[in-house]
């Protein structure tokens, strides 16, 4: 088995944000991770890019604790949820689980709630001031362009201000990184680019942040690394432009070709 | 006998038509969401015990159902029979009901998307608030056209309480019929069950229209 570890554990002073190693996940007896590891440090934007079952969303549902890996290890800000495979306790992980924040590839609003309540729910009932709470969200919805939206019901919006909503509902935790699974896949091509652009704003705030796509330009431009994943494996990742435009392994030049054109 | 006091004798009967009724709703409507719930369980043993139990109820007729709770006691344990027979009419018909709300209830449990689940998840929500606060309001919605049907049926299955003698409206048109050799009592009695589902029938639309806010 080759080693995928091309990012060594950093000793710096400050630990990454999310730090995974070896990593192996297998549904059945068909393996989907095989002995991933990565880090992801403060402030970047990490896309993760490769053929659909390549194992990028079971990595990202890993990391927010959604599928269980077999082994491996998960650190948040160096501390472990998941050693060698074993999980942290329930109130761990719930701590653990207010450090990130995920968007689905369909959304997954809460269909009975208005907007303002699908944002503003979770962190009245973690005990926030609902106040506080509302005003954060209201200023959230005015940033992803929905002001005016607050009271109305996700059907009554595009798939692209529903996700828009949904952006806003996982930063109204006050995550300290973003996950983006396929944020873009479930819209209508002319409705991608209203999501993308508020990613982008994220990144230029230097929000942390991983995100898987199929939107290469994006992924090109907005990502500070990119990675190529295919057959459960990290094949190469690195600078974006790199990545991009000089592809190492054969592999990523063969996926990257389909693009082209 | 007059039309009229046929109507009136007969109405007497109507309260314990609606004690039937409404102590069914309220004792099957909650037992059937545990029933749906136990029928869920990851553990083996529980659901498949429960699910046994679903089959037999909804696999009997539910005049069997009544005369079992109601004699069978005194059959098997030489206990009297209880002399208000409300009290085994409600049990039977409690457990009965439950059997199938469980299944509506399962069927629309299983019917909201795992998303659902994993976005509460994510946010922190414990499992008993994601069930409260983001499950049980869609399955309410969901299943209201089927919980609505089983209302209906409910009304028309009082009715059966005149196998053990309730004196419930059907039960007194009956004798009624049986002593004046008449029919009247039986287009009283359809009359009575209609205007009730007609009544049922206003109600659910109203509460399904309260659910319409979203889609």
């Amino acid at each position: 088995m080759p080693d995928n570890r091309n990012n060594p554990a950093e000793n710096t002073a400050a630990p990454s944000i999310l730090e995974i190693r070896r990593l192996q996940k297998a549904f059945d007896s068909t393996s989907v991770l095989k002995d991933i590891s990565l880090s992801v440090e403060r402030g970047n934007v990490i896309s993760i890019i490769g053929p659909s079952g390549s194992g990028k969303s079971t990595l990202l549902r890993c990391a927010s604790f959604l599928e269980t890996a077999d082994g491996g290890d998960i650190l948040y800000d160096g501390q472990y949820a998941v050693k060698d495979g074993v999980y942290a306790s329930k109130a761990e992980l719930n701590r653990f689980r207010t450090r990130f924040g995920l968007v689905f590839q369909n959304f997954q609003l809460f269909p009975h709630y208005s907007v303002l309540k699908n944002v503003s729910e979770a962190p009245i009932l973690h005990g926030e001031n609902r106040d506080e709470v509302r005003n954060r969200a209201m200023e959230l919805l005015k940033k992803m362009g929905l002001e005016g939206k607050e009271n109305a019901y996700p059907y009554q919006l595009s798939g692209g201000q529903q996700q828009r909503v949904a952006i806003a509902r996982a930063l109204c935790m006050r995550p300290e990184v973003m996950y983006f699974d396929e944020p873009t896949s479930a819209l209508d091509p002319e409705l991608t680019g209203e999501v993308l652009k508020v990613i982008r704003q994220l990144a230029d705030e230097k929000m942390t942040m991983v995100v898987v796509t199929h939107e290469m330009p994006f992924a090109k431009a907005v990502s500070n690394r990119v990675i190529f994943m295919d057959g459960g494996v990290i094949v190469e990742q690195g600078d974006p432009i790199a990545v991009f435009e000089n592809p190492q392994e054969e592999r990523t030049r063969q996926f990257l070709r389909v693009f082209e054109r | 006998m007059s039309l009229m006091t046929m109507i009136l004798k007969m109405s007497e009967g109507l309260s314990k038509t609606c004690a039937i009724f409404f102590l069914t709703l309220l004792f099957s409507l909650p037992l059937g969401m545990i029933v749906a719930l136990l029928r869920m369980s990851r553990i083996k043993v529980v659901s498949a015990v429960t699910r046994f139990i679903i089959n037999v109820l909804r696999g009997t007729p539910l005049m069997l159902q009544l005369l079992a709770v109601t004699y069978g006691p005194y059959y098997l344990f030489g206990v009297t029979v209880a002399r208000n027979k409300l009290i085994p009419v409600v049990i039977a018909f409690s457990i009965n009901y439950a059997a199938y709300f469980a299944e509506i209830y399962r069927g629309g449990i299983e019917s909201i998307p795992i998303g659902q689940y994993e976005a509460a998840e994510v946010l922190g929500y414990s499992k008993l608030q994601t069930f409260m606060r983001i499950i049980l309001p869609q399955v309410i919605k969901r299943i209201m056209p089927s919980v609505t049907n089983e209302v209906v049926t409910l009304v028309k299955d009082t009715s059966l309480a005149f196998t053990v003698s309730y004196q419930e409206m059907f039960t007194i048109g009956k004798q009624i019929a049986n002593s004046q050799t008449s029919f009247m009592p039986f287009l009283v009695a359809g009359a009575f069950y209609y205007i009730f589902n007609v009544i049922v029938d206003w109600v659910m639309g109203r509460i399904e229209k309260r659910l319409d806010y979203y889609r």
